[in-house]
């Protein structure tokens, strides 16, 4: 993999993260105008109404007001475009997700916030002279406004709303469209949604918000008049006056669904620019020039440290590889020149069974530490030379049955499935037949040991910091395994199509291989499957597209060389279940 | 242009249905099973369903609030509306009766509107479905659906009781079918086994998607459970679903909504493609993925090409809407016939083209046969042709199976699909057992290592299957 290879694709997604800027920074204009369109609005005179609004976008001031704004949807915009490109790491305790995540995660909590704060600053500019300022003269001194206050204050919650319930506990994702339709029509399909669910959607923070702010408004008041050395003026200081002042609350309502609405926007922007399709070849011209590089579609699946790189790649080998006279499929299978190899298939071959294989591998690993799948594998070694197969399946079921609904058994667990503890190992007799005893030296320190382990377990927080959560690992595989979704299916498209399309015979040696990569990835994901691990529940979508995937590849290939089955896979267990899996499924 | 006339009558047994051998005797029949679907259904119409809360008699002593209540949560809103209108309301408490009289002027008001802005937009009844979807007599026939899997041999039927009935080979089951039954089935409109997939059907219905698991759970009989139910996001019944062919995107439509959803069922997503103007009635996915035909119950109908961003051609019927279409199995030709006259048209599509491409204009509509009704074997009273009911093409290409509206012979034509060309001659036509039985659906068997033969599985209005071997 070349470094200008991961330049080039680094540079073409900068490309789309200025244009998603730049589609944030007008989009500010468009909900100004519509919020401008609320707060303005004259029944009796709709051309005056229209025009005084648009006048006002125009506006110099509305130029000018709106720079800190753009200032901090471009800040924003560069903390999502970092989230986006940053390298995918399984972080296995919390403490250390902190340690990677928690400055950028507090840097976006206030690009959030100042989002929220600059656009209730902004928009509280248009609105009546008692919302407008901060300050106020009363009574001939300076007064803090409690309208302005709980406007700003909607503001920074409307912002500290959506980065809570949407960016605290997940990691951007971009949802790669069913369908791939043209920029202008997604663009029109994301605003009609976005600005249809948004009054909806802002109900419940405006609520709440006006809830908290009529409990502790007066205190937050207080405080703030102290600060600035102004008094503090006797509006909205009970629930009852929150509650009774309609438009106060109109103005709140609206002002978060317009903040709630343009994260979200931001959001998409980015998704729809990123998921674009990548401009990817099959092999390099020899030809090309150093200066343009292209990236190929195996360098990009490669591309492990960027993420979006490598999803776009499998899915443009998904894309063209299903396409009906595929140019993409038809480079694949070709030879080279010279030499006459199949260097395209190769390449192309050996990356995505490694990428499979790898995959395969590292899920296998972390599902032995769920306990599980772990206790049923035991219970499978131990039981497996003397029971077949239905009977122990059956077992199996028995005992996640039992597992799942806290059934204990009767009889006490015989010696050899039950956990022993450390100290009686030592009774174990051993191989060699000879048993090590310790000495009261090695009996002390291990005993110490197990003491201050179970002391520090005691202590609040330190297993939540620093204790792995059962099936963090698969759960965070499975999250993201979107390119194993696309490359698996790839593979299998292309495996098909090589029964007319291959003219040379590239695809057929490696049948066995891949039809065994998929195999045994379809058997770790059924018995991951059939654990019913409750931490696997959040990613039930993830994984459940996974699973189908891997299935229906598995199914296509095996379907579509059923007749040569016996002549691709050596006889045995694996071709029997093979055969079963192509009429049972 | 091919016509009817001339058309050879097809031998009548040949499915063990039929229970006959003739001289063209197919031995890979006698390993279909025999279905009839009359005995099980006998007495069960759509007209003659009782719901369990017409067992039993009213309570005469309930107050008029109790019983407005009563019939707003067994009925919904307008059941109880029309419970403050009736007769008996309006004796005890005239006031309620008037005030339901202002809403009900209201809502009648609002829906006339609404009706006279978008014609479409009727209520949402049996009659409107049979008069849309490609079921002959909808409502009272036997057979509802009809649907064979991809690779294997598994063959679902939906019948007018609401069950969906899966029959395997004699030998592989003894020739019992697996029923999927559940009370989220009612008025089935259209199924599909998904591709690449041995054991998933879906189910169209009133409630909207019915996904069914049929994983290892045939000895069982019968599976009350849908693995999965999806609604229409506007609550309205599905009227046609078509899966893609690699069974990862379902497109479905529905009569009830100009919309056509594409869902991707393994993520849980959908999208919609959004267009102005009448609701969707028909859907068929070309058989190489490139292009969607889409028919509305109006006089429009579209093309979405689905690897060009999902773009579309727009066409206009003169008349009437399209009621039935059919791709080619090469997915190069589309052949459908509208509501108001017996022609059936072709639209052929060709990826390559030399020179710019201008838009829908270079793909004409041209007329291919001429389906108005003729005698039969010089006998007055029998005839075939009219308007056309459904259309099948078989998966070698070389037949194509017509149904009408009116009269109650299948027209057979066999087609020769050329490198520039498509031509269609005069084949065969094919009777009921009665002369009143006609046929409600029909459907080629897919080609796959199991078949290689064209079957043609015909349900009988009287709840027969028959299977057809052409050659």
């Amino acid at each position: 993999m070349s470094n200008a290879a991961m330049l080039s694709c680094k540079l073409a997604l900068f490309r789309r993260c200025v244009r998603a800027v730049l589609l944030s920074v007008a989009v500010q204009f468009l909900l100004l105008a519509i919020f401008l369109l609320f707060v303005n609005f004259e029944l009796w005179h709709p051309l005056q109404w229209v025009a005084g609004t648009l006048r006002l976008v125009c506006s110099f001031y509305t130029w000018f007001a709106s720079i800190p704004l753009i200032g901090a949807v471009v800040l924003y915009g560069i903390t999502l475009s970092q989230q986006h490109l940053a390298e995918r790491r399984y972080c296995s305790t919390r403490y250390r997700w902190m340690l990677n995540n928690g400055p950028r995660k507090l840097l976006f909590l206030g690009a959030h916030l100042l989002v929220g704060y600059l656009t209730a600053w902004l928009y509280t500019g248009y609105l009546h002279s008692d919302y407008r300022h901060l300050l106020y003269r009363c009574y001939g001194r300076d007064c803090l406004s409690s309208y302005h206050v709980y406007l700003l204050g909607m503001g920074i919650a409307a912002g500290c709303y959506y980065f809570v319930s949407v960016h605290l506990h997940y990691e951007v994702t971009i949802d790669y469209p069913i369908v791939e339709q043209s920029s202008p029509k997604k663009l029109r399909e994301l605003l009609f949604a976005t600005l249809k669910t948004a009054p909806i959607n802002s109900l419940l923070p405006t609520l709440s918000y006006s809830l908290i702010f009529a409990l502790l408004g007066s205190f937050a008041r207080q405080r703030f008049s102290h600060l600035l050395g102004v008094d503090a003026d006797d509006r909205l200081v009970s629930i009852l006056d929150v509650a009774s002042n309609v438009r106060c609350l109109f103005y709140a309502w609206l002002l978060s669904s317009q903040i709630l609405s343009n994260m979200h926007l931001m959001k998409r922007f980015y998704a729809m620019l990123l998921s674009e399709e990548l401009p990817l070849i099959v092999s390099r011209n020899r030809l090309a020039s150093d200066k343009q590089p292209e990236v190929t579609v195996v360098t990009g699946l490669g591309l492990f440290n960027i993420y979006v790189v490598q999803c776009l790649a499998a899915h443009f080998l998904y894309a063209a590889s299903k396409r009906k006279d595929s140019p993409v499929r038809r480079e694949i299978f070709q030879l080279t020149e010279p030499g006459n190899r199949p260097a395209n298939w190769r390449e192309l071959c050996d990356q995505c069974v490694s990428i499979v294989g790898n995959f395969t591998d590292e899920l296998s690993d972390s599902m032995r530490q769920i306990s599980v799948i772990k206790g049923s594998e035991q219970h499978l070694t131990t039981a497996h030379s003397d029971i077949n197969a239905a009977l122990l399946a059956e077992k199996v079921l028995l005992r996640q049955y039992n597992q799942l609904y806290g059934i204990r058994s009767a009889v006490a667990p015989s010696s050899e499935t039950s956990p022993e503890p450390r100290h009686q190992q030592w009774n174990a007799k051993p191989q060699d037949g000879i048993r090590h005893v310790p000495s009261w030296c090695e009996r002390l320190s291990t005993q110490l040991e197990e003491s201050l382990q179970r002391v520090l377990r005691r202590i609040p927080g330190i297993v939540y910091l620093f204790g792995e959560s059962e099936g963090a690992k698969t759960l965070f595989l499975v999250e993201h395994s979107l390119p194993i979704v696309w490359v698996t299916q790839a593979l299998a498209h292309i495996c098909v199509a090589s029964l007319k399309e291959d003219r040379y015979g590239v695809v057929q040696d490696d049948l066995p291989t891949i039809i065994k990569a998929l195999h045994r990835l379809k058997c770790e994901l059924d018995k991951l499957s059939s654990s019913n691990t409750s931490n696997l529940k959040a990613a039930t979508v993830s994984f459940n597209y996974l699973r189908c995937a891997v299935r229906r590849s598995l199914y296509n290939v095996c379907n579509s060389f059923y007749d040569y089955l016996e002549d691709i896979m050596t006889p045995g267990e694996e071709l029997r279940q093979l055969q079963s899996f192509v009429h049972h499924g | 242009m091919a016509s009817l006339s001339n058309l050879k009558q097809c031998h009548k047994f040949n499915s063990p249905t039929s229970g006959g051998r003739n001289y063209n005797y197919v031995a890979e029949l006698d390993n279909y099973p025999v279905i009839n679907l009359k005995p099980e259904l006998s007495g069960t119409t759509f007209s003659q369903r009782f719901t369990a809360a017409q067992s039993f008699i009213p309570d005469e002593s309930e107050s008029v609030p109790k019983r407005i209540t009563r019939a707003f949560f067994d009925g919904g809103f307008l059941e109880s509306l029309a419970e403050a209108r009736s007769p008996r309301t309006r004796e005890q408490m005239p006031m309620i009766s008037r005030t339901a009289d202002c809403i009900a002027d209201l809502l009648e008001r609002y829906n006339s509107l609404q009706l006279n802005l978008c014609p479409h937009k009727g209520e949402l009844n049996a009659e409107r479905i049979a008069q849309y979807v490609e079921t002959r007599d909808w409502i009272n026939s036997a057979i509802r659906c009809m649907a064979w899997h991809c690779d294997l041999f598994k063959l679902a039927i939906a019948g007018v009781d609401d069950m969906v009935r899966i029959y395997m080979r004699r030998i592989d089951n003894n020739g019992q079918p697996l029923v999927l039954k559940s009370p989220a089935q009612t008025q089935i409109t259209c199924m599909a086994w998904r591709p690449m997939c041995p054991f998933e059907l879906v189910v169209g219905c009133q409630q909207g998607l019915c996904f069914w698991t049929i994983d290892g759970n045939l000895h069982l009989g019968r599976i009350t459970n849908p693995s999965l139910v999806l609604k229409h996001p506007n609550k309205v019944p599905i009227s046609t679903l078509q899966w893609s062919q690699d069974g990862t995107l379902l497109a479905t439509g529905s009569i009830a909504d100009p919309d056509i959803l594409i869902w991707q069922i393994d993520n849980g997503s959908m999208l919609p493609l959004r267009r102005i103007g009448p609701p969707g009635s028909l859907l068929k996915w070309s058989p190489d993925n490139e292009w969607l035909f889409a028919s509305t119950v109006g006089r429009v109908f579209r093309v979405w090409k689905c690897n060009e961003r999902w773009t579309t051609d727009r066409w206009v019927c003169n008349e009437g809407n399209v009621q039935a279409a059919c791709w080619s199995p090469c997915g190069r030709f589309l052949l459908f016939a509208s509501t108001a006259e017996p022609i059936l048209y072709r639209i052929e599509f060709v990826q390559l083209l030399l020179g710019p491409t201008k838009g829908s204009d270079d793909k004409e509509v041209v007329p291919v046969a001429d389906l108005n009704a003729i005698p039969l074997d010089g006998s007055n009273t029998n005839l075939i042709g009219g308007a056309v009911q459904q259309l099948a093409w078989d998966p070698h290409g070389k037949f194509l199976a017509i149904t009408f509206r009116s009269t109650n012979a299948i027209a057979i034509f066999r087609t020769f699909i050329q490198k520039f060309g498509l031509q269609i001659s005069v084949g065969y036509y094919l009777l009921g057992d009665t002369p009143t039985e006609y046929p409600s659906y029909v459907c080629f068997q897919p080609l796959n290592r199991e078949n290689n033969r064209t079957v043609l599985a015909i349900g009988w209005s009287t709840g027969r299957i028959q299977f057809h071997a052409l050659e």
